[in-house]
C-alpha cells in the first residue's frame, strides 16, 4: 500500500500542529463554538448528541495492520473500548475529549492516517472497490488513482469552502459495480476505448440524500493523465454555480439537473479548455511512482483448486460451509480467496468493533493477507488476500472473536447509521432495529433460503445508511417528536443502479420489523424460482403484493395514506 | 485601517466608498463593481489608482477595463462561502491580473492560506480579530500538493 | 399548556461534549434532575441567548426545551431529548461490558 514519503509525512504533521493551535484557542475562550465548528468540520470532529465524534479517514478503505493496532490502541486509550466502521469506509470515534482530539492526531500522523476532509463542505474520502486490486473482473487496480486523487485533494486551496460536501469513487471493474459509482458526485470507471486505451468514464450528480439521483455520463471517455485538470474544472463549475442559499439544494446533483447534463457538459468542457495546462497532465512517471507501492503481494505458486471451495462448502461442518459460501470471494491468483469479516453479530451494534478485535484483526491480517484489512461501505472488512487452503483456520479464529458470523450479503447484513442514538441530525434511532432485525431472522437456513438482500436504515433524510439503494430500505422520520420510520423497496446501489420507493403509510417502531417479516413472507410466496433474488421479484411483480402483505390492502389510497 | 498586504500588516491606502457616497477628492477608492460600470470613463482618468469591489456571485468576465484596475475586492459574506477563492485563481491564472486582490469580509485567518494561494495578496480581517495572528497562519504549512497561483506545477512535478 | 409543562436549559460541555442541563443557580450538571425549572419558553430563550456569549468557554450552543416535571423527576417530550438525558439506547461495545464473549 501506499507509503508516504517526508513531503506527505511533514503535511499531515502540520495539519494536527495547526488543529492543536485551534483546540487550544477553543479551549482558551479565544475563539467561540460558532467559530470553531467551522475549524473543526474541516477536521472530522462532530458535536453529536452525547460528545464530541472524531471521524478518521481511511483511504479507499485500506489499512495496515499496524494501522489497525494503532486505532485500537486509540479506541482503548482514548474512547470507550470501540470504534465504528462507517459506510464510506472510514471508522469513527464516538467519546473523544476535545483535549485528547490533537494527542489522537499525533497519534494517527505516526502510521500515515489522518481526519483531514472527513467531514465539511469539501472534497471528502475518496472510496473505491472493497476489492480493488485483487477482483477477477478488474481491468486493472484503481488504487493508484484513488491515491492521486487523495493527495490532490487534500488542502486543495480553491476547494475547500463548495456548496456541499463532495465524494469521489472510482471502480475500475466494468462487471460488477461495488462502489456505487453512480451514487457520487463524481464516479469515475475505468473504460478500455477502441484504441484499446484505457481512460475514465466520468459520471456527474449522484448521490441520495432529499433527492437522490442517479449520476449522468458527463465525459464517456477520459484520457488518465487529464484525470486532476478535468475534475478541477467540474469542482469550478460547481464552485461557482452551486446553489449557495439552500443547503438541502446545494449538492451538484440540483446543479447538473436545473442546467441539464448537456449545459453542464459544455461549461465543464469550455472551463476545461482554458485551464488545463500541461503541467495539470499526469505524467506516467508518477502513476508509476504511486503504482509501485500497490505491487501485488509475494504470492505463493498454487495450482488452481475449484473444486476446493466447493467442498468446503459443501463440508461437514456446516458453521464454515455456510461461511464459505456467503463470506468468501474469488480472487484473481489462483489458490487464493477474498474473506469478507461480517461486523454484524446479532446482539452488538452493526460496524462497532472492539480494541482486542480490531488487535486480534491485525494479527490475523499478517498471518492470514499480507497485512492488509479493507473497510467496506457495508461496514464490514475484508481480509484481501487468503490462501484458499487456509479458510478452514482462519473461520476458527474469526468465530473466536465474535466475528465469524456467515451473513454477508444477507439479511442480517444490514447496513446501520448511527442514527438518534448518537446522531445528532437524527430523527429516529437506526441501531436498535438493526439488532431486531438481526435477532428476528438470526437462522442461517432463513438467511440462505431468501438469499441475496439488502436492508439499509438511515435515521434520517441525509441517507448516511443508503436506504435509497437497499433492496429493501428504512428511513426515520419524526412526527412531533415520536419516532416513524418509512419502509422502501427496489433499490440497488450498483450497475443495475435503482432508487428504492416508499410502499405506504410510515410505521412505528413497534411495526416495522413485523413488516419486514411480511415483505420477506410475502417474497418466499411468490417468487418464481428459488434463483430469483428478492430485487428482481419485486422488480417483476410491483409493490402490489408488498402492500397487501404490510397494510393488508393493495390500495394506495388506504396503504399511503397520511404520508 | 490596518491590513495584511504581502505577508505585511500595512496602513490601507485605498478607501472604500460606499454606492451613493461622495468620491474623494483624492486618494485611491475602491468603488462597487455598479457604480464603476456606470462611472468608469471619469473614474480611471481622475484617480492615479481605482479598485473594484465585487461580490461573491460576480465572475472575472464581468469586470470590464481589469488591466487598469489597480486593485479588485472580493468579497466574502460568510467563512462558508468560497466562490471567492475560484474568482481569485481565474483572475491571476486566467485573466493575468497583476493588481492587488484584496480579500474583504468574513475573513479569518484559517482561510489566508488558501486564499493567498488562489491568488490574493491582501487581506481585510473581520473585524475585532488580531492581525499578528494571521500573519501565523501563512506559515502553518510548508509543502503544498496542488498547482495554484503560487505555483503552476502540481506537487508530483515538484517532488 | 399543563401546569406539570415547564421549561429547561440544555447545551454541550465544550469539554467533553457531555450533555450539559442548567441548574438555577446558573451552574451547569450532567444531569437532567437537576436542571432549573422555568416557567415557559422565553425565560428559557432569554438565558440561553445570554449563556451563548456569557458561558461560552463551559458550554456549546445552549437552547431551551419543554420538560415534564413531577416531584424530583424531570421528564423531556421528545424522543431525542430522552436520548440525550439518558444516553445511547443500545449496547456500548466496551470489552468489559459483558456484550463482547
Ligand atoms: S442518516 Fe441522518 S441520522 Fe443517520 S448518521 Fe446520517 S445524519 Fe445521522
Amino acid at each position: 500500500m501506499y507509503q508516504y514519503d517526508d513531503y506527505d509525512r511533514r503535511i499531515i504533521i502540520e495539519r494536527a500542529q495547526q488543529f492543536r493551535g485551534q483546540v487550544a484557542r477553543r479551549l482558551s475562550g479565544e475563539i467561540t463554538e460558532e467559530e470553531f465548528k467551522p475549524l473543526r468540520l474541516q477536521n472530522g470532529l462532530y458535536m453529536q448528541l452525547h460528545a464530541y465524534m472524531l471521524r478518521v479517514a481511511i483511504p479507499y478503505g485500506l489499512l495496515s495492520s499496524k494501522q489497525v493496532r494503532k486505532l485500537a490502541h486509540i479506541a482503548r486509550t482514548y474512547d470507550k473500548g470501540y470504534a465504528h466502521l462507517t459506510t464510506r469506509q472510514n471508522i469513527q470515534y464516538n467519546w473523544p475529549r476535545l483535549a485528547n482530539v490533537p494527542v489522537i492526531l499525533d497519534e494517527l500522523a505516526s502510521v500515515e492516517m489522518h481526519a483531514v476532509q472527513t467531514s465539511g463542505n469539501c472534497v471528502r474520502n475518496i472510496t473505491s472497490d472493497h476489492f480493488a486490486g485483487i477482483a477477477r473482473d478488474e481491468i486493472e487496480d484503481p488504487r493508484p488513482y484513488c491515491e492521486i486523487l487523495r493527495q490532490w485533494s487534500t488542502f486543495h486551496p480553491e476547494f475547500a469552502h463548495l456548496p456541499r460536501k463532495f465524494k469521489i469513487a472510482v471502480t475500475a471493474a466494468p462487471g460488477e459495480d461495488r462502489a456505487a459509482v453512480r451514487f457520487h458526485d463524481i464516479g469515475l470507471r475505468m473504460v478500455e476505448n477502441a484504441q484499446g486505451e484505457r481512460g475514465f468514464e466520468v459520471l456527474v450528480g449522484g448521490g441520495l440524500g432529499r433527492t437522490p439521483v442517479i449520476a449522468e455520463v458527463v465525459r464517456d471517455f477520459l484520457p488518465k493523465r487529464h484525470m486532476l485538470s478535468y475534475i478541477e474544472s467540474i469542482l469550478r463549475v460547481y464552485n461557482l454555480a452551486g446553489r449557495r442559499d439552500n443547503k438541502h439544494k446545494a449538492r451538484i446533483k440540483i446543479l447538473v439537473t436545473a442546467l441539464g447534463v448537456e449545459e453542464f457538459r459544455r461549461r465543464v468542457e469550455e472551463d476545461w479548455e482554458k485551464s488545463r495546462t500541461p503541467a495539470l497532465e499526469l505524467p506516467d512517471a508518477e502513476v508509476a511512482r504511486v503504482s509501485a507501492f500497490f505491487a501485488p503481494p509475494p504470492y505463493e505458486n498454487i495450482a488452481a483448486d475449484p473444486d476446493r471451495l466447493i467442498s468446503l462448502g459443501l463440508g461437514r461442518d456446516r458453521d464454515l460451509g455456510n461461511w464459505v459460501k456467503n463470506n468468501v470471494f474469488p480472487h484473481k491468483v489462483p489458490g487464493y480467496s477474498a474473506v469478507v469479516i461480517s461486523v454484524k453479530k446479532p446482539g452488538i451494534p452493526p460496524g462497532d468493533v472492539s480494541d482486542t478485535q480490531l488487535d486480534a484483526i491485525a494479527d490475523i491480517a499478517d498471518r492470514f493477507s499480507f497485512g492488509h484489512t479493507v473497510v467496506t461501505h457495508t461496514q464490514n472488512l475484508v481480509l484481501p488476500d487468503v490462501k484458499t487452503s487456509e479458510l478452514p483456520r482462519l473461520h476458527a479464529e474469526l468465530r473466536a472473536l465474535d466475528l465469524g458470523e456467515a451473513n454477508v450479503g444477507k439479511l442480517t447484513d444490514v447496513i446501520t447509521c448511527p442514527g438518534l442514538d448518537y446522531c445528532d441530525l437524527a430523527n429516529a434511532r437506526s441501531i436498535p432495529l438493526s439488532l431486531e432485525i438481526a435477532e428476528r431472522f438470526d437462522r442461517i437456513d432463513y438467511l440462505n433460503d431468501v438469499g441475496d438482500v439488502s436492508i439499509k436504515i438511515s435515521g434520517c433524510i441525509n441517507a448516511c445508511g443508503h436506504h435509497h439503494v437497499g433492496n429493501i430500505g428504512i428511513l426515520g422520520i419524526d412526527k412531533r417528536g415520536e419516532e416513524f420510520y418509512q419502509l422502501m423497496l427496489g433499490g440497488s446501489p450498483g450497475n443495475d443502479a435503482s432508487i428504492g420507493k416508499i410502499l405506504g403509510r410510515a410505521l412505528a417502531q413497534n411495526e416495522i420489523v413485523d413488516a419486514v417479516e411480511k415483505v420477506l413472507g410475502r417474497y418466499l410466496e411468490i417468487r418464481d424460482s428459488i434463483d430469483e433474488r428478492f430485487l428482481d421479484t419485486v422488480r417483476r411483480v410491483g409493490f402490489d403484493p408488498f402492500k397487501e402483505a404490510v397494510y393488508g390492502s393493495a390500495d394506495p389510497l388506504e396503504a399511503a395514506g397520511g404520508d | 485601517m490596518q491590513i495584511i498586504r504581502d505577508r505585511k500588516i500595512v496602513e490601507d491606502d485605498f478607501i472604500h466608498v460606499a454606492d451613493g457616497a461622495e468620491l474623494p477628492e483624492s486618494g485611491k477608492p475602491i468603488v462597487t463593481l455598479a457604480r464603476f460600470l456606470k462611472e468608469r470613463a471619469t473614474l480611471l482618468p481622475r484617480y492615479p489608482a481605482v479598485g473594484v469591489r465585487i461580490a461573491s456571485d460576480k465572475l472575472p468576465s464581468d469586470v470590464p477595463d481589469l488591466a487598469k484596475l489597480a486593485l479588485i475586492a472580493v468579497e466574502f459574506p460568510k467563512f462558508t462561502d468560497g466562490r471567492g477563492y475560484s474568482t481569485g485563481r481565474m483572475l491571476r491564472d486566467r485573466h493575468g491580473f497583476t493588481g492587488e486582490l484584496r480579500a474583504v469580509g468574513w475573513v479569518l485567518r484559517d482561510q489566508l492560506f488558501y486564499l493567498e494561494r488562489c491568488g490574493f495578496n491582501a487581506f481585510e480581517m473581520k473585524p475585532g480579530k488580531p492581525l499578528e495572528s494571521g500573519l501565523e497562519a501563512f506559515k502553518e504549512f510548508t509543502v503544498t500538493y496542488q498547482a495554484a497561483v503560487d505555483d503552476p506545477r502540481p506537487f508530483y512535478r515538484r517532488r | 399548556m399543563p401546569a406539570a409543562n415547564h421549561w429547561i436549559v440544555t447545551g454541550n460541555f465544550t469539554d467533553d461534549g457531555a450533555v450539559a442541563w442548567r441548574r438555577a443557580d446558573g451552574t451547569w450538571s450532567r444531569a437532567i434532575a437537576e436542571a432549573g425549572l422555568l416557567a415557559d419558553e422565553a425565560s428559557a430563550k432569554a438565558i440561553a441567548a445570554r449563556a451563548v456569549a456569557a458561558e461560552q468557554r463551559e458550554i456549546c450552543d445552549p437552547y431551551g426545551i419543554e420538560v415534564f416535571a413531577e416531584g424530583t423527576t424531570i421528564d423531556p417530550l421528545t424522543a431525542r431529548q430522552r436520548i440525550r438525558a439518558n444516553g445511547p439506547t443500545t449496547p456500548i461495545r466496551r470489552p468489559d461490558s459483558g456484550i463482547s464473549r
